[in-house]
């Protein structure tokens, strides 16, 4: 299998208020083949988002080499789609056009890029609010929109931060169900980043685990070999599920009690 | 009668009450009429201005003042707003300057201008601009630069170039802002402009207050005052609904829909 991700030895570095350097991440090296869907868990402030960003090309880093396909990353990563935790439609942009921005950018002819945009509406069951406005929509239909929006364009490597921490609990599933049916009818090479332990193992082929920050590390890795398709409703209770949850939380116990120590 | 009538009836009753008592007060005596007037003849001044269509030259001038200075005014705003927010060392250089100029009271600029653009119209739209200006300006300014960056980051990933993101994010950005404040720029505009004229032209509504004012015709000047306010609220009015048709991709306020009531 080909590696999709290849990170080598990264570290990241903020300048802090006083003057001085806080290091986020450091020797974060790690390999994701293509196709896979890898879950990053740690507790909070721990650098999964800069990590993230940093394959996103948004950040760059102080150390350290990122490769995708092969290719070292240099600037943005344009292979790459990305689903913020926070709220990123436009909000002067109808639904259909938020959804179809990506093909707007690459030039793609309107009725066409319309055309497509609905049948993706379609899909995750929106298409009578393609002239709604975000504001109009509920906070899962708004997730929809930008998973939508991240997908349309077909991305090789799609980063994913937190994107239903906002949500309630049934909607999560509901939209965890719908992500992992989109992942497989694509394979796209998904890199997603959450706090919750449940959702990381219900949804991914392995969870890597970081050290509580600061210099946060990978200090554990665990594929998840529960089978697909995964029912999602049920699956949390059954008895493999809870193996690898036990498992795993013993490792990151540990982080999040360390997290809480450390003045911030 | 639903509340939003049953305002609009109280307001009217509030200020007929204030007009019954000036109205009083003026024929008892207690008012100086010299001093006062007494809103009778104001109206019946109005009614003559309007009658015999002796103001309607002198509204057209003013409503033509404002109208270019707001458009003059914002287009330089938005240029300089757009300018200062994208390139910092550019907002760092001129900083102290604009806040300095900010500061100055317009007023102070009117006897300038009258000396650079003469008596006739431009040196009070000129004056109309240096308020106008300011207020786009900044609105632009904070439209760019307080742009969600997640929205900017999101349009990046999703491939967007300098160009799109001006397009589609910062200038949208940006309008929200600028629309917002229009009801503001237009009211100012025409303050400037107003204040412009009466302190030296041949025309306009701020024209013919001085003239008024400079006879002691009290009567004459209050009569140019209800005209002033009237067409101001009138223009606020349309502005209001004009922001509402583009901004209408907002999540709508408490008082939307009071459309009827206009």
């Amino acid at each position: 299998m080909a590696t999709a991700i290849h990170l080598e030895g990264l570290r990241k570095d903020f300048p802090t208020p006083s003057g001085g350097r806080y290091t986020s991440v450091q020797g974060v090296t790690l390999d994701v083949e293509a196709g896979k869907f890898l879950c990053l868990v740690g507790p909070s402030g721990c650098g999964k988002s800069t990590i993230l960003n940093m394959v996103a090309g948004l950040l760059e880093p102080t150390e350290g080499v990122i490769s995708i396909s092969g290719q070292r990353l240099a600037g943005l990563n344009r292979r790459a789609g990305y689903m913020f935790q926070q709220d990123a439609l436009l909000p002067w942009k109808t639904v259909l056009e938020n959804v179809i921005l990506g093909l707007t950018f690459r030039g793609i002819p309107r009725t066409e890029g319309e055309d497509r945009g609905r049948t993706w509406l379609a899909r995750v069951g929106l298409e009578s609010f393609a002239a709604s406005y975000p504001y109009q929509l509920s906070g899962g239909m708004r997730k929809r929109v930008a998973m939508v929006q991240s997908w349309i364009v077909n991305p090789d490597l799609l980063l994913m931060d937190e994107p239903f921490s906002s949500l309630d609990i049934h909607t999560r599933h509901k939209m965890e169900d719908e992500l992992l049916q989109l992942w497989a009818d694509s394979r796209t090479t998904v890199l997603f980043v959450t706090h919750d332990l449940e959702e990381a193992i219900a949804l991914s082929d392995e969870v890597a685990v970081l050290s509580a920050g600061p210099a946060s590390r990978i200090v554990g890795r665990y594929p998840i070999d529960l089978p697909r398709p995964r029912n999602l409703m049920d699956i949390r209770t059954e008895a493999r599920f809870t193996d690898l949850y036990r498992l795993i939380w013993s490792t990151l116990r540990e982080q999040v009690l360390k997290s809480y120590e450390l003045p911030v | 009668m639903n509340s939003r009538y049953r305002v609009v009836v109280y307001q009217v009753l509030l200020g007929l009450a204030g007009l019954v008592i000036w109205q009083l007060l003026s024929d008892a005596g207690v008012l100086d009429k010299f001093f006062f007037s007494r809103p009778t003849d104001i109206a019946a001044r109005v009614f003559q201005w309007l009658v015999k269509g002796t103001i309607y030259p002198h509204l057209m001038v003013t409503l033509e003042e404002a109208l270019l200075s707001f458009v003059l005014g914002a287009a330089l705003g938005i240029l300089f707003g757009f300018a200062l927010a994208r390139i910092h060392w550019l907002a760092a250089l001129l900083d102290p300057y604009i806040h300095m100029l900010n500061a100055l009271p317009r007023v102070v600029l009117a006897p300038i201008f009258l000396l650079w653009f003469g008596l006739g119209i431009w040196s009070k739209v000129a004056l109309g601009v240096t308020v106008v200006f300011f207020i786009v300006f900044f609105n632009t300014y904070r439209g760019v630069r307080e742009v969600d960056p997640v929205l900017l980051n999101n349009a990046r990933m999703l491939g967007a170039s300098e160009r799109h993101l001006m397009r589609h994010v910062l200038v949208p950005s940006a309008l929200t802002w600028i629309f917002s404040s229009l009801h503001t720029s237009i009211g100012f505009a025409m303050i400037g402009v107003v204040v412009g004229e009466y302190l030296g032209s041949a025309r306009g509504v701020g024209y013919l207050i001085s003239q008024a004012e400079g006879v002691f015709d009290t009567t004459g000047v209050f009569a140019g005052m209800v005209v002033l306010s009237t067409v101001v609220l009138v223009v606020g009015r349309s502005v209001n609904r004009l922001e509402r048709r583009l901004l209408r991709w907002k999540q709508p306020q408490a008082d939307a829909g009071g459309e009827q009531v206009a």
